[in-house]
Order: structure tokens, then C-alpha cells, then sequence
């Protein structure tokens, strides 16, 4: 049988999950409709309606170490039936936010991610940094808006030449550096936030399966979440049946998909410039061949007809279908039923920014309107940075925290292996 | 006597198509009574305005005193066939009990003409030995007493005054204002029912005292109420007698609270920081709330009202609600009545009883918690939030409090730690296991006691004693049916209000008080216009004493389930009719059959059955058995059931009863000595969860029926051969199964009535 368990109520807990996005937790009653109407939730120990409780005694330790919060997908049907208006749906992505803000190192920029009070040092950071190396090379090239020409792998001042982004924001010496930090700190900053999480997984009961064998390992874990949860979107998919939850479905289908394809098209570029230009033609001497086309591939800017470009566009077409469909879904959503919150809109701003301001430069590139192209290119870095720098700090840091979570939970039998059945 | 009766025998319903209403018509003409019957007719549609008004010219052409109308139910179209005071009007129920309940498979023929002819002749003969009352009338009181000058005797005092009504209000304590009085706040009375609020008890004292209709006495007792209903004479001591007139009694009484030695399992007088919502409540009412042991104000306060671990043995028992009873002695005992003693009826069930106010105590304590401090936790910890109404706001007002912490938990222990906290160990809580949470201080609650539970309260002069009989059924609750008739106690002139009768809110309590004063009112407007107030209101009959035949044996006196008869030294009764309910028991009780109703009696009803046709071959003809039913749940449920296309056995004849109470034995003896070869007694349930509309009249039946049952042993007639049932009025489908099983287990089994033929 159970052990007894000491409560420690904790009421600034409450306060706090009642900031982030839980504000109606207390109205719950707890009659259990939320977990009998979830499409997801386990028949054992089910969510959310016993985070519910917890949330409302202010159960800290309960709250912080519960997986549970990566197995919703937040179609919000417990919501819309909570007789109550309790919104159990918004506590769980509340407590999801309570895990950005706080799994990652350095938890400063969790706590400026938290609210729009931080907004402005998160946009001024990657605004400087833009901005200082536009006055710069405006300096150098003695203006802010040029035009260039190519000569072979040089690229000149010409006042009848082409709108090169690359030519004011020179990628070897400040692009690429600056975003390869950026990744490499995101990546540290997802190692210490991964450590947290799994630590705080070690409280998890680990369900005995009859008939299970041996426990799998993490990996397999690991693929089998790739596979059926991130590239078929199969738990995704099945959580609501509802027109919105079509609508959701599909939104986030093609925004995680067109990420996909202009994350294939920013690796061609690397691997083009980098490995093909810089490594094989200009260290190694290679010309022609293999060498010219992994060189031309990641040649930029490219010609419309490469089939990069093509997938780039392609690319940014779905993002921009997607957000469409996320963004009217999130406006039309029912205030008394479920709520968005900042983490949520602040995710779809920035996402939108770069989709917007990267269309646009590419528009305004080639119809030549150089006084346009280049600020929009400079907002498209900004936004980009900000994306990719608070990642783990993010809504966005889910593509990791709940991609380990869903492997984790597979592993302690608290979601079974396999397809969805 | 009705002497010139008009008979009319309707052709529609399907009365027409099933029946040869001429034949009926020719029959009635030829039959025993025919002499009676100035007009005999029939008509297609008896209800429609044409036929009403041919029987208003009737009436007044041949001077009929009473009209027997052969159509539906009388519970059917009563507005329509109404004709003055001075015509009696008997119905004949065809529709239901003869034409849609008939049983067609019945292999004897013409039994349905057969059953029609017998209930006509039943009608009439009702009829011809019925006579209209003529109550007297008093002058009655008009002043009425209200007994208690807490929140619902003030409210009650004010409302009786507001109607025009000169008030005595009587209160034991120095000061108005009862337990009210003492609390810093209560549940909300008013929009949007979120928050806790003022009690306005001190402005209620205000307005009683300086309400000029309304005499207030403070430091008083009640030295008895003498009398009857808009009759009574009161006796008060407040510092000396002083006596009124008063009319009615409207019982304010409340609650005390209670032996909180019932808590001791849950850490209560054991340990110091557990205390009571009694306790509680004078601390923030006295504006400090601390912990009893070092003085300090506590961080933590929880509030239990799972009571569980206090009420364990104490559970309402599961006693079979038709448990057989005590055949009546033969006689009353001899000597002076037995002085009446009233036990102490509290226990801990009262905590169980009191749990909507547990629940509401419980938020608003904690509510006064988290006003103390902002970062004080109130912690409740339920069996069950029961919240009903529109205090349910209030709960949920409370609940999106983030200091007040709800959980259902079945608490399994309290004990205190080191630092003279208190640590509650509960199970089945909804935070997912077994749990301890520690508290500064912990609240238990307090069972709501009714002063009836401890004393007679009403020093009654009455024969029956100075306080309400049968009060352990309601564990001290005064209440004599607790759904059908709010206020009504026992005694007829007295209404109960408030926690004297319910545990309940002020606002409950408030509107208790309206409804009881209303009570009192027509009890007295009642009393004077020689009519019963309730249930049979309006109802001008009365019980008729024929002294010269009394034996003084109190059987009615005693058995009166209202303690409407006194008696003198002899044992003669001496009826009130004011404090009746006419439900005739004392009729029934009566082995001289000295009692009678002008409308109602024992000669009337004996007469009846045996208009029945009893064949004298019961193969050839058919059984007889005879159904008397109670009108008050037993005739609407067999109404019910033949309008719901039920039918029964063909062979029976119903003959409907004010109350089984006021079924005479004789009636029993009549029956059988004329052949009938069943009598089935059909009424409501008796017992800790009775129906009966006067109480005990079902199960003083069943009482009787065990010597009547004795007595036809002695006559050679199977006991099995009287039977009562119980139904009650929602039970209509159970009705024919009823039926249908004694034809059966009865009269299949034991065969013709031996007394049949002669």
C-alpha cells in the first residue's frame, strides 16, 4: 500500500503557477471530467485532473518532477468540458512554462522570457550586435545600403550591381561565428536543462508492465519517439478530434516540416560555403567537380531555379500556411475556456518574424529596393537570434524537453512503445 | 342524513361504451335505496357545463340534499362538481376503479356490470348516512407566542407583527439575539453570495424592541401553555407570572451546541490547539485569533468536517422500516397516566446532521483565517462539501481563495507534534495517497443539538404530556413530517422554526420564520371558523362523542397521535376540537364505537360493505375481498395506476378510508361475517421513515390488526385472511402485484370464506 506522505502546502508556489498562466487552477473541483475526456491521458493515475489538486496545495515537489505535463499536447478538451472553467489545459501548459523558465542555465533569461517586462533587453541584444556591425561595415564600405558585383569569389562595391546581404553582413567573419556560438550555447543550455529534468523524473513510479521484458533502453526510447511522435505527429494528431484540432494538427505540421526544409536548406549553404568553398577550393586547391558543385550549392544568394532555392521557398510557403492556421486557431480560442499565454504569443511573434522578414528580404532583393531589403535582412538576423539563442527558454525549448520526456516515459512504461493504437 | 338524492350515472370516458348505462339507470331505479334517489338519470357527458347546470336545476326543482355521481375519480374535475354547502356530493369512481383498471381476461361474465352496480349502491348508501357539519365556532386569540428570541424568533416576532398580530416573544436569556449574537459573521444573505457577512441581529433586537406590537420578555420561562389552538392560556415567568391569551405558538427555540466530548477521537480536550467552531468563532468574534497553547496567531488553521472517526457506531440504524409492531392491550392500563419522560436524545449523529452547516462553518472560519493574514493557510479537509443551493457561490468564492486549501480526506488520526502543532493523518484524500499535514491549530466541528433533544421545551398541559412524542425518530428534531408538512409538529396550534427543527442558515432560518408565523395564522383563522388546519384544511367535520356508551377505557386518548383529547378524572375523554386533525384514529380505537364523524363513521362504512354482492358459490361467482383504502397515498396510487392502463383482479371492492388509523375493527367483522373472503388494508409506510399523513395511523392499524387477526382465529376464520400493505403514493405500478398476490397466497389458498351462505 501507499507510504503516508507528509503535505507541504507552499501558497507562493500557487501564486506563482497562477501567474504563469494558471490563474483559474482554484476554481477546480475536482470531479475528474478533464482526465475521463482526455484523448491521451493514461487510464493509471490519469492527468491532469491530479495536477490539479497539487497545483491547488501548492505541491511543489509533486509539480516540478511530474512527466506528465510532456504527455499533454494541449488540444484543450479538458477545458472547454471543465464544468468549472478551471482551464486544467492552461495549468499544464503553465507548468510547462514554469519548466522553461527554470530548467535551463543561466535561469536569468528565464526569468526575462517569462514576461514582456523582459522583452526588451531579449530584442536589444541581438538589435546591438546587428546594428554594430552595420555601422561598421557601413563605415568600411562608406555606405549603409550597397550594391555589389562578383568577381569570381570576391565580391565589389558596384553602383550598378546586385542587393548581396552577404556583402554587408559578411558570413565568414560575423554570421556564421556569431550564430555557431549561439548554437553551441543553446546546446549547453539544453545539456544542464536535460540534466534537470531527468533528475527530477527520478521521483517517477516506474509503472510494471505484465509481459513487458526487459526495460528498453533509452535510445531505443529515443528512436521511437522520433519516429512515431516528432515525424508523424501520431499522439499530436489523435489529441482532440475537433475542427480547431484539425486545424492545430495541421498548422503545427507544416511549421515543424518547413523548419525542416530551410534547416536542410541552412545546412546546403554550410556545408556549401564552408566545406565546399572554403575547405576543398580554397585549402585544398580542388576546382570543378564535386567540389564545384558542393561549392556552387551553398552559393548564395542562389538562383531562383536551384533546387534549394525551390525548397527554401517551398519552405517558407508551408511556415507562413502553418502559422496561418496556428495563429487564427489561437485568436478564435473561447477567453472562458482557454487562455493563451505569453510564452505562447511571444513563440508565434518571433516565428512569424523571421518568416515575414525572410520573405520580404528576399522580395525586396531582387526587385532591387536596396533602402528596404537590407533593414529587413538586419530584423530577419534579430529575429533569428532570438529564436535560436532562448531556445531552451522558449515554448520552442518542447521540441527537446518533450522529445526526451516521451522517450523517458516510454522507458518507465508510462507510455507503451510503438505506433499509437 | 342526506334524504333526497340525486343519482347520475355519466356515458363518457369509456364509462358509455363499456357499461349499459340504461341498465344502470334501471337498476338504481328498482334498487333497495330507490326510495332515497328523487332523480335518477343518465348523461353522455356529465362534466360539460350543459350537464352541470341540468343538475343545478335539479337540485333546485326537487330539492336534492345530495348528488351520487357515478363518473371518474373523485380526485378528478372537484372544481367542476362542486354544489353549494347545502348539497352533499358523493362520487362514484367507475373510470378508474371499475371501466380502465378491469381485468378482461376474467373468465366469468357480466362481472363488470356486477362491480359497477355494487359501487352505485355503495355510493348511495354513503351517502344517505352522511350528514354536513356543524362545527362550533370560538372566538379565538389572535395574539400569537413566539418561544425563543434568538435570529428566528426575532424574525418571526417582527413578520407577526407585520401581519397585524399582537406577539409575546419569550426568551429564556438576559439579552435577545441567541447564537447569532455571538458571531462575528455568517454565510451571505444577499447578491453575489461570495461573500461573508453581518449578521444583523443587532439590528433585528432594534426593531423587536421598539416594535410596539411586540412584547419582549427577557430572562423568562415558560410556565405552561394551557388549552387548545386559538384557545390557549399562557403562563410566563419573568420575574413573576403573567398570563396570556394567545392564539398560536410559533417555536423558536434553536440549538445549543453540542458535548464536544464526541471530538475526543480526533484529538479533542486532549489536546490544547484543538478546538471547536464554537470556540473559534468567540475568538474572532472577540477579534483575536490564536493558537490556545502559546497565545500566537497560527500560520496554519485546518478545519475538519469528516467526521467519521466521531460517528462510527453512531450511523442511522438500518431497521426494517415495517418491522412488526406490539399488538395495543386489550385495555389501557388502569390508574393515573404515567408521568411522560423525556430522555436525553443527543448523540454524535447530531455532527452528521449538522454537516451542511459544517461545511459552511468550515469556509467561513477559513475565510476569517486568511483576513487575519495574508499568509495564513486555512486548510478544509471534507467527507463532502455539501453546499447546496445558492451557497454554492459561496464555495466557490472561497475556493479561489489560493490560501484555502480543499481536499475530501477520511481523517485517520490527530496528534501533536513537538512543537505543539497538530498533525491530521487522513486517507482517501484527493491528492493521491495516504497523507499528514501539519497544522498550527486544528478546527472540529460543532453538532447543531435542538433544545427539544434535552427537555419538553413546550410545557404542554396535555393529557399526552408537556412535550412532543416520538421525537427519538427524529433524533430531538421537532418535525412531524418532515417533506410534505415544513413547521407542523404533533401538536396542532404550535409550529417550529429554525434549528429547532432543522439544522439550518440564517437565511433559512429566516424564511423558516415567515413560514411558521403563516402557519400560526391559519391555525387560528382556522380554529375560529371550526375547521381543521392541516392536513385536511378546511375540513368542517369533527369527532362526535356518544358519552352515554363510554366505558372510559383512553383507548382514544391515548392513541390520538396529536394529543387532541384530555380527560377527567373518570377516563371520560374531552375532546379539543381544536387541536384535532379528523383523521378519525380515535374512531378507530374505539371498541364502543362511541365516536363518530357527521360525514365519516363507523355505521356509514359497515353499511357500505355490505352493499357489496358476495356470490354464495365462490367458484361460480367469483372471491369478494374488500380494499380499504387510504385516501391520502393508497386511492391517488390506485387512480394512478388504472390511468396508466394498470388493471387487477375483478373481485375486488374498494372502499376508501380518511386513514387506516381510523379503521374500527368491526368493520373487519362485518365483512367476513357477510362471506367476503379477504380484507386487504392498504396505506402508507410506517415506521422511522413513515408516510402517513397523521403519523401513526398506519401503524396503529397494523397494531390492531393483530388482535383482530387473533379474534377471527377464535371465529374459525384464517388470520391470513386480513392483511394491510403499504404503499406509497409513487408506488401506483407496484399496485396490481399487490393485488394480485393476495388473490393468490390468500384466497387461492385458504378457499371460500367459511362464513360464506350464511
Amino acid at each position: 500500500m501507499s507510504n503516508t506522505v507528509r503535505v507541504q502546502p507552499d501558497l507562493k508556489f500557487v501564486q506563482e503557477l497562477q501567474q504563469v498562466g494558471g490563474e483559474s487552477l482554484k476554481k477546480c473541483y475536482q470531479c475528474a471530467t478533464c482526465s475521463v475526456v482526455c484523448p491521451l491521458s493514461p487510464a493509471d493515475s490519469p492527468y491532469p485532473r491530479k495536477e490539479m489538486v497539487w497545483a491547488q496545495w501548492g505541491l511543489k515537489d509533486k509539480l516540478v518532477n511530474d512527466i506528465d505535463i510532456w504527455l499533454c499536447h494541449n488540444c484543450g478538451t479538458c477545458s472547454d468540458l471543465c464544468p468549472r472553467g478551471a482551464k486544467p489545459g492552461d495549468l499544464l501548459a503553465a507548468l510547462r512554462n514554469m519548466a522553461y523558465r527554470s530548467l535551463a542555465k543561466p535561469s536569468i533569461i528565464g526569468t526575462w522570457m517569462s514576461s514582456a517586462k523582459g522583452l526588451p533587453i531579449l530584442f536589444l541584444i541581438p538589435a546591438l550586435i546587428y546594428m554594430l556591425i552595420w555601422v561598421y561595415r557601413a563605415g568600411v564600405l562608406g555606405t549603409a545600403f550597397p550594391l555589389f558585383a562578383t568577381d569570381g569569389h570576391e565580391l565589389k562595391l558596384a553602383a550598378d550591381g546586385a542587393i548581396i546581404f552577404g556583402g554587408l553582413f559578411p558570413g565568414d567573419f560575423f554570421i556564421d561565428p556569431i550564430f555557431g556560438a549561439v548554437f553551441l550555447f543553446m546546446v549547453f543550455a539544453f545539456a544542464s536543462g536535460i540534466a534537470t529534468m531527468l533528475k527530477s523524473f527520478e521521483s517517477m513510479p516506474k509503472t510494471f508492465i505484465v509481459g513487458r521484458g526487459k526495460e528498453p533502453c533509452f535510445l531505443c526510447c529515443l528512436i521511437d519517439t522520433l519516429k512515431v511522435e516528432v515525424a508523424q505527429h501520431s499522439r499530436f494528431q489523435s489529441c482532440g478530434t475537433e475542427e480547431k484540432d484539425v486545424q492545430r494538427f495541421t498548422g503545427h505540421l507544416f511549421v515543424f516540416y518547413a523548419f525542416i526544409a530551410l534547416m536542410v536548406v541552412t545546412s546546403v549553404v554550410a556545408v556549401g560555403h564552408w566545406f565546399g568553398a572554403f575547405f576543398l577550393q580554397h585549402l585544398m586547391g580542388i576546382e570543378g567537380g564535386l567540389a564545384g558543385l558542393i561549392a556552387w550549392a551553398g552559393h548564395t544568394p542562389m538562383p531562383l531555379w536551384s533546387p534549394v532555392k525551390l525548397l527554401a521557398n517551398a519552405g517558407a510557403g508551408a511556415l507562413i500556411y502553418g502559422l496561418i492556421k496556428l495563429t487564427s486557431r489561437r485568436t478564435a480560442l473561447d477567453a472562458a475556456k482557454s487562455s493563451s499565454n505569453w510564452y505562447d504569443w511571444y513563440l508565434l511573434t518571433v516565428i512569424w518574424g523571421i518568416a515575414l522578414t525572410g520573405i520580404g528580404s528576399e522580395i525586396f532583393r531582387l526587385i532591387g529596393q536596396k533602402v528596404l531589403a537590407y533593414p529587413t535582412y538586419y530584423l530577419h538576423l534579430v529575429f533569428v537570434f532570438m529564436m535560436l539563442a532562448y531556445l531552451p527558454w522558449s515554448k520552442l525549448g518542447h521540441v527537446v524537453y518533450r522529445t526526451v520526456a516521451l522517450a523517458y516515459a516510454r522507458k518507465i512504461g508510462r507510455l507503451p512503445m510503438g505506433e499509437l493504437k | 342524513m342526506a334524504e333526497k338524492l340525486g343519482v347520475y350515472i355519466c356515458g363518457g370516458c369509456d364509462l358509455g361504451k363499456s357499461l349499459d348505462v340504461d341498465a344502470l339507470v334501471d337498476f338504481t331505479k328498482k334498487s333497495k335505496l330507490a326510495g332515497i334517489c328523487a332523480v335518477v338519470k343518465k348523461n353522455a357527458v356529465l362534466c360539460s357545463p350543459d350537464a352541470v347546470a341540468e343538475i343545478e336545476a335539479d337540485i333546485k326543482e326537487s330539492g336534492l340534499d345530495g348528488v351520487v355521481l357515478c363518473a371518474c375519480s373523485p380526485r378528478a374535475k372537484w372544481d367542476i362538481f362542486r354544489f353549494g354547502a347545502a348539497t352533499q356530493v358523493e362520487r362514484v369512481n367507475l373510470r378508474e376503479q371499475c371501466v380502465w383498471s378491469f381485468d378482461k381476461d376474467a373468465k366469468i361474465p357480466g362481472l363488470l356490470d356486477l362491480m359497477a352496480k355494487d359501487y352505485i349502491k355503495m355510493g348511495i348508501m354513503k351517502l344517505s348516512k352522511s350528514r354536513i357539519p356543524t362545527p362550533e365556532t370560538p372566538e379565538t386569540n389572535q395574539a400569537i407566542l413566539v418561544l425563543g428570541g434568538g435570529f428566528t424568533g426575532l424574525n418571526a416576532a417582527l413578520e407577526a407583527a407585520r401581519m397585524g398580530r399582537d406577539v409575546v416573544l419569550v426568551e429564556k436569556a438576559a439579552e435577545l439575539g441567541g447564537k447569532a449574537a455571538g458571531m462575528l459573521k455568517t454565510f451571505p444573505m444577499s447578491h453575489p453570495y461570495t461573500k461573508a457577512e453581518d449578521t444583523g441581529v443587532a439590528g433585528l433586537i432594534a426593531e423587536v424592541t421598539s416594535n410596539a406590537k411586540i412584547k419582549v420578555l427577557t430572562s423568562a420561562e415558560l410556565t405552561s401553555i394551557e388549552g387548545a389552538p386559538g384557545l390557549y392560556t399562557v403562563t410566563v415567568n419573568a420575574g413573576g407570572e403573567q398570563v396570556f391569551e394567545i392564539g398560536a405558538v410559533d417555536l423558536a427555540t434553536g440549538w445549543a451546541p453540542g458535548d464536544a466530548s464526541y471530538l475526543a477521537p480526533m484529538g479533542y480536550g486532549k489536546y490544547k490547539n484543538v478546538v471547536t467552531t464554537a470556540e473559534f468563532e468567540a475568538m474572532a468574534k472577540a477579534g483575536k485569533i490564536v493558537r490556545p497553547s502559546d497565545g500566537k496567531a497560527p500560520a496554519s488553521v485546518a478545519f475538519i468536517t469528516d467526521v467519521s472517526l466521531c460517528t462510527k457506531g453512531a450511523e442511522p440504524s438500518s431497521l426494517d422500516v415495517c418491522a412488526p409492531v406490539e399488538p395495543l392491550p386489550d385495555k389501557a392500563p388502569e390508574g393515573e397516566p404515567e408521568v411522560v419522560a423525556y430522555p436525553p436524545l443527543e448523540s454524535a449523529k447530531h455532527l452528521a446532521y449538522s454537516s451542511e452547516l459544517t461545511s459552511l462553518v468550515a469556509l467561513k472560519q477559513a475565510g476569517y483565517v486568511r483576513e487575519s493574514c495574508s499568509e495564513a493557510l486555512a486548510f478544509v479537509l471534507y467527507d463532502h462539501m455539501m453546499v447546496p443551493g445558492i451557497n454554492e457561490r459561496y464555495y466557490k468564492a472561497a475556493q479561489d481563495d489560493a490560501g484555502i486549501m480543499l481536499s475530501k480526506a477520511t481523517i485517520t488520526g490527530v496528534t501533536e507534534d513537538v512543537d505543539g502543532g497538530l498533525i491530521i493523518a487522513a486517507k482517501d484524500t484527493l491528492l493521491g495517497a495516504d497523507v499528514e499535514i501539519k497544522a498550527d491549530l486544528v478546527v472540529l466541528p460543532t453538532a447543531i443539538v435542538p433544545v427539544t433533544a434535552h427537555q419538553a421545551t413546550t410545557n404542554l398541559v396535555y393529557r399526552q404530556g408537556p412535550g412532543f412524542p416520538d421525537l427519538e425518530l427524529f433524533d430531538g428534531f421537532v418535525d412531524s413530517n418532515y417533506i410534505c408538512f415544513p413547521y407542523e409538529t404533533r401538536r396542532t396550534g404550535v409550529y417550529a422554526a429554525g434549528c429547532v427543527r432543522q439544522p439550518m442558515t440564517l437565511a433559512n432560518a429566516k424564511e423558516d420564520a415567515a413560514g411558521a408565523v403563516l402557519k400560526a395564522i391559519q391555525c387560528i383563522s382556522s380554529a375560529n371558523r371550526g375547521v381543521a388546519v392541516h392536513p385536511r384544511s378546511g375540513d368542517l367535520s369533527y369527532p362526535v362523542f356518544n358519552f352515554q356508551r363510554c366505558t372510559q377505557c383512553k383507548r382514544c386518548t391515548e392513541e390520538c397521535p396529536f394529543g387532541a383529547l384530555d380527560d377527567d378524572e373518570k377516563g371520560t375523554p374531552k375532546p379539543n376540537p381544536t387541536r384535532c386533525r379528523r383523521c378519525g384514529t380515535c374512531m378507530g380505537a374505539c371498541p364502543e364505537r362511541v365516536i363518530s364523524f357527521d360525514n365519516y363513521n363507523v355505521d356509514q362504512i359497515g353499511s357500505m360493505i355490505k352493499e357489496v354482492t358476495v356470490p354464495d358459490d365462490m367458484v361460480a361467482g367469483g372471491p369478494r375481498v374488500i380494499v380499504l383504502a387510504c385516501e391520502n397515498d393508497a386511492y391517488p396510487a390506485l387512480d394512478m395506476a388504472a390511468f396508466r392502463g394498470k388493471s387487477w383482479s375483478p373481485f375486488v371492492r374498494f372502499v376508501p378510508v380518511r386513514c387506516l388509523g381510523s379503521v374500527n375493527a368491526i368493520w373487519v367483522a362485518d365483512a367476513v361475517s357477510k362471506g367476503v373472503d379477504g380484507v386487504i388494508m392498504l396505506g402508507c409506510k410506517y415506521g422511522a421513515d413513515y408516510q402517513c399523513h397523521f403519523v401513526k395511523g398506519s401503524e396503529l392499524c397494523s397494531r390492531r390488526k393483530t388482535n383482530i387477526a387473533e379474534s377471527l382465529g377464535r371465529l374459525g376464520v384464517e388470520a391470513e385472511r386480513v392483511e394491510q400493505y403499504e404503499v406509497s403514493i409513487d408506488e401506483y405500478d407496484k399496485v396490481p402485484a399487490l393485488i394480485e398476490r393476495f388473490m393468490t397466497e390468500v384466497i387461492t389458498k385458504f378457499g371460500p370464506n367459511p362464513f360464506k351462505g350464511y
